[in-house]
């Protein structure tokens, strides 16, 4: 597998982030600067960016958007405790996923292996007719959902919600991305209707609380993952 | 209750009260010079009352203006032809000379009694203007105390916003600059508990961090204390004479995890003075010069140290050969919460450089080093019985 990118400018993190990854198994490459990491990625384009918003030479959120526009690489941030408005700003632009410092390894791992696990699929899924995450299958074109070959009966905003995440599985959406794409301009901050209608599609889904699929984001928004 | 008069209905009924008062006055003036003439009138010429009687029309004028003078005028030429003018105690006159005085008295006393009342106007008048120009004075002199006071409440609202904002910039600074080694210990160290099995080196490598990341902590707790004894002018050198040979070889070996991807050259020239300084001072400015070095230096590069004597002082630069200061830039980055830019640093260890630099009675600097890379210097007095003699 190709290496991780950790562009970190703090020594003592990136020193960290790389002897924890490399034990765990994962091939870790480490720039300090946004220019530095942008020519790495060109040289040897990582399986997953891990991507410190505080960088010394270049605003990661446009970093990140840079990255966006030129691979469809999963993209971590990492961002300093406090900074929702840049943790959601770096998700608008293009980034998958978030941690916030301090953060343990072992969550930053379980979001690395998401992130990798997602990243085929969802090469594939962008403009597919059918998505499948795990054992969820949604079938845009005939707006069925199912769950192990179970029909899940959904209202047609329930569907288009669940559309939006399966086509990002793995990928933590915002709620102006998911309500911008599901309900458009008349959804505009209109965080309640998502918590209403994913507490609807947990139940028809059967999602269990401990291992849910459609994952929340406490302020930031929501997720789907495979059911493990 | 009766709504106030308009102000110029008072002003009329003031200047009729006047006219009462001067008719009275002259009326009654007029009678008492009559009065006390009247025993010698057949003794006098007629010129003595008649020029007698124009006081009381002057006075008039004075106190009612020109109706009054005008009243008493008339009342005064009556009662001159009626008490001194033959045939006596009646109006008529006999004589065509006494037309003559009558006309010339009445005459003289309407221009003087006018000429007077003008004056007495003017005058009034000119009182009231000086009045008028002593009031606005006033009032001026109150609005430019008001306005200074104004101006003194502004300065201090400014005042207050910069310390408030440059508080909040010492609060954001320091808890990023207190979080970030913490959020890597706190990391770390949940890892080393609960994450695999790492091999010895990497172990090792890790708790490294941790014990780098608690020396980075306690260098920053130091130097907020010295700013806050900055601040509160607290910051006394207690001066002695310091070796900065050995100063700087043991702050260099404390740096040395810190300073792992650099090498340092230090290169002091034979027979450099002691220095007369605060020990602990110089060794934080010296430690936060090379802290500053060790964060732009590239890897693999080479951090000099050096000094040389000049006049009286050592001057002692650190040089790096990273990217250099903008000479923008330069004064700026010795205030402090100025971090330069990408700087990771708090933006207070150059800060207090400076301060304690200055306190020794020294100067402190920055420019180009020759590799490129940016030249820290400062100087400081050299111990007086020290200096080699030449």
């Amino acid at each position: 597998m190709e290496p991780l990118l950790v562009i970190e400018d703090e020594s003592a993190m990136s020193t960290a982030l790389r002897t924890a990854l490399e034990a765990r198994g994962y091939q870790v490459k480490t720039e300090e600067t946004g220019e530095g990491a942008l020519a790495a990625m060109v040289d040897a384009p990582p399986a997953l960016v891990i991507l410190d918003l505080g960088l010394p030479d270049m605003d990661g959120i446009d970093l990140c958007r840079v990255i966006r526009s030129r691979s469809t690489v999963p993209i971590i941030v990492v961002t300093a405790d406090g900074a929702e408005g840049r943790k959601v700003a770096a998700l608008d632009v293009g980034a998958d996923d978030y941690v916030t410092k301090p953060f343990s390894m072992r969550e930053l791992e379980a979001r690395v292996r998401v992130g990798l696990r997602h990243r085929e699929a969802r090469e594939h899924l962008a403009d597919a007719a059918v998505l499948q995450v795990g054992d969820l299958v949604v079938d845009v074109t005939h707006h069925w959902v199912t769950v192990g070959q179970q029909l899940v009966e959904l209202t047609a905003k329930e569907f288009d919600f669940l559309a939006v995440l399966a086509r990002n599985p793995g990928r933590v959406l915002t709620h102006g991305t998911i309500l911008a794409e599901a309900w458009g301009a008349e959804g505009a901050g209109h965080v309640e209707y998502l918590r209403v209608y994913a507490r609807s599609l947990r139940k028809k889904l059967s999602d269990d609380r401990a291992n849910p699929r459609i994952v929340t984001e406490p302020g930031v928004g929501y997720r789907l993952v495979a059911r493990q | 209750m009766r709504g106030r008069l308009p102000e110029g209905s008072g002003q009329r009924a003031t200047a009729r009260r006047a006219r009462l008062a001067g008719i009275v006055v002259g009326l009654a003036a007029v009678l008492a010079v009559t009065g006390a003439l009247l025993p010698f009138r057949s003794d006098l010429s007629r010129a003595v009352p008649a020029l007698i009687l124009v006081v009381p029309v002057v006075v008039a004028a004075v106190v009612g203006r020109r109706g009054a003078a005008l009243v008493t005028a008339l009342a005064g030429a009556t009662l001159f032809s009626f008490t001194f003018v033959p045939p006596y105690d009646r109006v008529s006159i006999a004589s065509a000379e006494d037309w003559v005085a009558l006309a010339v008295f009445l005459l003289v006393a309407i221009v003087l009694g006018t000429v007077v009342a003008r004056e007495a106007q003017r005058r009034e008048a000119a009182e009231d203007r000086s009045e008028e120009i002593r009031r606005l004075y006033e009032r001026n002199q109150q609005l430019v105390v008001e306005r200074e006071r104004l101006q003194e409440e502004a300065n201090r609202v400014a005042l207050m916003e910069r310390v408030d904002e440059q508080r909040s910039a010492l609060l954001r600074s320091v808890s990023h600059d207190l979080r970030t080694p913490l959020a890597t210990i706190r990391t770390v160290t949940s890892d080393l508990r609960e994450g695999p099995d790492y091999s010895t080196a990497a172990r090792d490598q890790l708790l490294d961090l941790v014990g780098d990341e608690a020396e980075r902590l306690n260098r920053l707790v130091e130097n907020l204390l010295s700013l806050s004894r900055i601040e509160s002018g607290a910051l006394q050198p207690d001066c002695q004479a310091v070796a900065l040979d050995e100063m700087i070889d043991d702050r260099v070996r404390k740096l040395e995890r810190l300073l792992c991807h650099v090498r340092v050259d230090v290169e002091l020239p034979p027979g450099l003075p002691l220095v007369h300084a605060d020990y602990v001072q110089l060794d934080q400015v010296v430690s936060n010069l090379l802290e500053n070095a060790a964060r732009h230096a590239p890897a693999d590069s080479t951090v000099r140290v050096s000094a040389q004597m000049q006049e009286g002082l050592v001057e002692v630069w650190v040089e790096d050969e990273g990217a250099g200061v903008p000479i923008a830039e330069r004064d700026r980055i010795f205030e402090p919460f100025r971090r330069s830019h990408g700087s990771s640093s708090s933006g207070v260890g150059l800060a207090i450089c400076k301060a304690i630099i200055e306190a020794h009675g020294g100067v402190v600097g920055v420019a180009d080093s020759p590799s490129g890379g940016a030249r820290f210097w400062f100087t400081i007095p050299a111990e007086p019985d020290t200096e080699p003699a030449d």
